[in-house]
């Protein structure tokens, strides 16, 4: 089969609404979601915790944070199969392998050096004298902070799609922890994988065409929020 | 009129430099007290410890009689307020920039929008609430700074510098507004400029600040007609020359301030005196012109800044001029750096202090 | 900054509950879950899933198959990550329960595997027995070294295992052949060794579902050389991973999948497999053949293939690897 008439397969399955499709789709916007929440939940006070304060070895730490960004997926899946086996692993007890759960973790535990570097990034860049302007005029410490990260928001917005596109399209920890069960743990990634392992080439190309889409929206909204952000006061104001 | 602020033995260190050293200041309620040194005399580093975002190293500061402790601060901190030198605005719109400090005071909303446009009404911004306050003019900004500040009707109201990076209209309205605030909502003010013209007009008390240490204070008049020493060394504060007078039989006084440089004014004095020239009261021009001007030096230009719709030059003509012209003549005259220049003003340009 | 600490205490708690959260919903709002682990030859035909769909219409247990190839299948087990093991390969098997990681085993069924290669037979190995293919095969390749003649699956599966075996009857050193520049390694599963063999126009060992899913899909034009003979035998187990040694496995569920696999509507839904879909089933039950013990020449075949010798006997399932609480399944 040639790739155009695979190609036209995969369109017609999508446009059938193939319940199986559907339900990878949902339950990969699901783990992947929940895994950039959870990344994002810690991420943001580890960042903003590094950015606006001093201290020693803060180069170091922020060093580590950028270089983690880059880690196999396989390696750290391997770890956490290693880690959540039933018998040999020390969380083992916890019964997590091959759950959905178990990817959550580990996808979570992926993106969060990439949420935490992006974010301290955007919130260095803020000017130091916010702090005190949010200070002068009544806020207390964690206001005075809340500042700085409002004016950093485009930047930490950035950094929660980065880490989101990062975990929805990674194949090495669903591999590993989630076992490509049917009906259970099969993820858009692990799917497209699965299916070409099988043949069905159409099943393949079309989870494959779900994903870059997805991945395509989401990315082509937050944009588009972001330049009305930044330039509305360029097209709407008078000067 | 109690104190409403004291800073007793204010010392403050950053690394191995020491900004403030030992200030002992007293700060009347209900008055503007203009704080006048050079740039790096440590007077932004006092406002900012008036306004309790920075804390001294050393000493006390009490406000309304209690003493401020590390416990308090953040109480205290809701009645003083400042606006910095460098304009800092958040990236939102006019409304909300203003909006921040009532929100966080639980002012209920309907009464924000009240407030807020009688604060833009109060700067002269009118209508201003959409716009994005990044994208506004350096003066503008300045505007809605003050206009921040003013909402929050606190007790105490630091400005640094508040007309230093604007033109003549924008310094005026400033001045202005800065004057009915106190006037009308009874706010203290602390002024903190290097502008001789600013704390000679518009305070009640100007407190002489220096290296980190306060010399004098004293009422405008105390201050100024002193001849202190102290306030000649202010190279920053344009056009001050002392020199010696001598009275000339037509009515006029001679004044050479050094450098072979001699001034004609109007008023009759003799001996040791304090010369002031507004930057304003200079005409530049390319070419010796001949005018009403008892005063005509030439020299170079060794200095240009430009300001928006104003340009301030600095002429070397023996001793160092502040001038100020239109942008538009800044232009057409086509003037830089060493060009040599003729400067004229006349002889009642010349204030004696 | 101890609001912070706070936001981090609140991230934890947070996290904690989402993690708690799904573990107790796993816990007590879904059904006991068997985790099996198999080949993915045997999971591409669709035969498992089949049966998946017709075991949880009757139990209150959610099957699920980890499909990975033969060697990590038999690894999870040994690791004890699994409830029960599905695989085709007798002699891992049987290294499995000796190192007693298993018990229980059943054969539950069988079918052949195919020699497969393009119209054209270059090598005319049709109509040969599978030695003599071989031989012929070897001998093209050695004529036209610079095209591949053979793709090898490559990746330690059931049909790998088998595909040596048969170079090992045929007298090939394994070792040998697979470094000569005819042979290819496609290193992956079923499906993608067939497109790489239809791509070379070259033969190759496939089972006959994959085979008949991509023939029929017209993805392949290969066709069948050489099947159902002895050699090409292809015997499918089941095994329980063994509880004594391994504590946190879930062998009551396992039995009765067992149990489900050898009963009558287990073994019947196997015979029925692939009927509709390819005109002929893609797998033969076996129960009933071994429990009759005739004759058949079948059944001497799988006895002398998949059955495990001890001294002079031979078993399905020898008696040291049974476990005495289920002794129906051994009647």
């Amino acid at each position: 089969m040639n790739m155009l008439d695979g190609l036209i397969k995969a369109f017609q399955l999508i446009f059938s609404g193939d319940p199986r499709l559907i339900e990878i789709t949902l339950r990969s916007l699901f783990v992947s979601g929940s895994a950039a929440l959870i990344a994002a939940l810690w991420g943001i006070p580890i960042a903003t915790l590094i950015a606006m304060n001093s201290f020693r070895g803060k180069f170091l730490v922020k060093t580590i944070f950028n270089s983690l960004i880059g880690i196999p997926t396989v390696a750290l899946g391997f770890l956490l199969f290693l880690t959540f086996s039933r018998e040999k692993g020390p969380l083992g007890f916890l019964g997590l392998l091959y759950t959905p759960t178990a990817i959550i973790i580990g996808e979570a535990l992926l993106i969060t050096p990439i949420i935490v570097s992006l974010a301290i990034t955007a919130i260095e860049a803020v000017d130091p004298e916010i702090v005190n302007l949010a200070k002068t005029l009544g806020a207390s410490e964690s206001q005075a902070s809340f500042a700085v990260l409002k004016e950093a928001l485009s930047g930490i917005i950035l950094a929660g799609v980065a880490s989101f596109n990062r975990a929805i399209g990674e194949l090495g920890i669903a591999q590993f922890v989630g076992g490509f069960i049917a009906g259970y743990t099969e993820l858009l990634t692990t799917g497209i994988w699965v299916e070409l392992q099988i043949g069905n080439i159409e099943t393949s190309i079309a989870l494959m065409i779900i994903l870059l889409t997805l991945v395509f929206a989401i990315n082509l909204a937050l944009n588009i929020i972001q330049r009305r952000r930044k330039w509305a006061p360029l097209l709407y104001s008078e000067t | 009129m109690g104190a409403i602020a004291v800073l007793r033995n204010v010392t403050k260190d950053f690394a191995k430099t020491t900004v403030l050293d030992n200030i002992n200041l007293q700060i009347t309620e209900g008055e503007i007290l203009a704080l006048l040194g050079p740039n790096g005399s440590g007077k932004t580093t006092l406002l900012k410890i008036l306004a309790f975002i920075l804390k001294p190293t050393k000493g006390e500061i009490y406000f309304d009689g209690v003493k401020v402790t590390d416990k308090s601060v953040e109480e205290t901190r809701m009645e003083t307020t400042m606006v910095f030198q460098k304009t800092v605005v958040f990236r939102t719109s006019v409304h909300n920039n203003i909006a921040y400090g009532l929100k966080i005071r639980r002012m209920p909303n309907n009464k924000i929008g009240e407030k807020i446009s009688e604060a833009l009404r109060l700067v002269r911004l009118e209508g201003f609430e959409k716009r994005q306050a990044k994208k506004l003019s350096g003066g503008e900004q300045q505007r809605v700074a003050l206009a921040r500040a003013l909402a929050l009707n606190t007790k105490l109201l630091l400005l640094d510098e508040p007309t230093a990076n604007l033109d003549p209209k924008n310094a005026d309205i400033m001045e202005e507004v800065i004057a009915a605030a106190n006037r009308e909502l009874k706010t203290t003010i602390v002024i903190a400029t290097h502008n001789m013209f600013q704390a000679k007009s518009l305070p009640h008390r100007i407190a002489l600040i220096n290296d980190g240490k306060i010399s004098e204070v004293g009422t405008p008049t105390e201050i100024f007609g002193r001849l202190s020493k102290t306030l000649a060394s202010f190279a920053a504060v344009e056009n001050t020359f002392t020199g010696t007078a001598r009275a000339i039989e037509d009515g006029t006084t001679q004044v050479d301030i050094g450098n072979g440089v001699q001034l004609e004014t109007a008023a009759q004095r003799d001996g040791a005196v304090t010369v002031l020239i507004s930057p304003s009261d200079i005409i530049l021009s390319k070419n010796r012109i001949s005018s009403s001007a008892r005063n005509v030096l030439s020299g170079k230009i060794v200095e240009i800044l430009d300001l928006d719709s104003i340009v301030k030059l600095k002429v070397d003509a023996g001793k160092p001029f502040a001038v100020q012209i239109t942008k538009r003549s800044f232009n057409e005259m086509q003037l830089s750096l060493g060009n040599e220049v003729f400067l004229a003003f006349k002889a009642s340009s010349v204030q004696i202090l | 900054m101890k609001t912070w600490i706070k936001v981090l205490i609140v991230a934890v708690v947070v996290t904690s509950l989402i993690v708690g959260g799904s573990l107790a919903y796993f816990y007590y709002v879904t059904r006991t879950r068997l985790l099996i682990s198999t080949t993915t030859s045997l999971y591409e035909t669709g035969l498992l899933n089949a049966t998946k769909q017709a075991f949880e219409a009757k139990y209150p247990i959610d099957l699920s198959f980890i499909a990975v190839g033969t060697g990590q299948a038999i690894l999870q087990a040994q690791g004890g990550s699994v409830d029960a093991l599905l695989v085709h390969s007798p002699s891992n098997e049987t290294q499995f329960l000796q190192g007693g990681d298993g018990v229980c085993r059943k054969i539950i069924a069988y079918n052949f595997f195919t020699i497969v290669g393009p119209p054209s037979d270059p090598a005319g190995i049709n109509e040969s027995s599978v030695t003599a293919a071989l031989g012929k095969i070897v001998d093209y390749g050695r004529d036209h070294i610079s095209s591949r003649i053979w793709v090898s699956r490559g990746d330690g599966s059931g049909t790998q295992t088998k595909e040596k075996n048969l170079w090992a009857k045929a007298n090939f050193s394994y070792a040998q052949i697979s470094a000569e520049s005819w042979y290819a390694s496609a290193g992956q599963g079923m499906s993608i060794t067939l497109n790489m063999a239809n791509e070379y126009g070259a033969y190759t060992l496939s089972d006959t579902g994959t085979y008949l899913k991509l023939s029929k899909d017209g993805t392949i034009s290969l066709v069948p050389f050489i099947t159902e003979t002895k050699d090409l035998l292809n015997v499918y187990s089941v095994m329980a991973v063994n509880q004594t040694k391994h504590p946190s496995v879930n062998i009551t569920n396992a039995i009765t999948f067992i149990r489900y696999l050898i009963s009558d509507e287990g073994q019947q839904l196997i015979d029925n497999y692939g009927k509709d879909q390819y005109g002929q089933s893609l797998f033969h039950s076996t129960v009933q053949l071994l429990k009759q013990n005739s004759t058949l020449q079948i059944v001497q075949w799988i006895q002398d293939y998949a059955f495990i010798k001890e001294g002079n006997e031979s078993y399905e399932c020898p008696p040291e690897y049974r476990d005495n609480r289920y002794p129906d399944l051994y009647p």
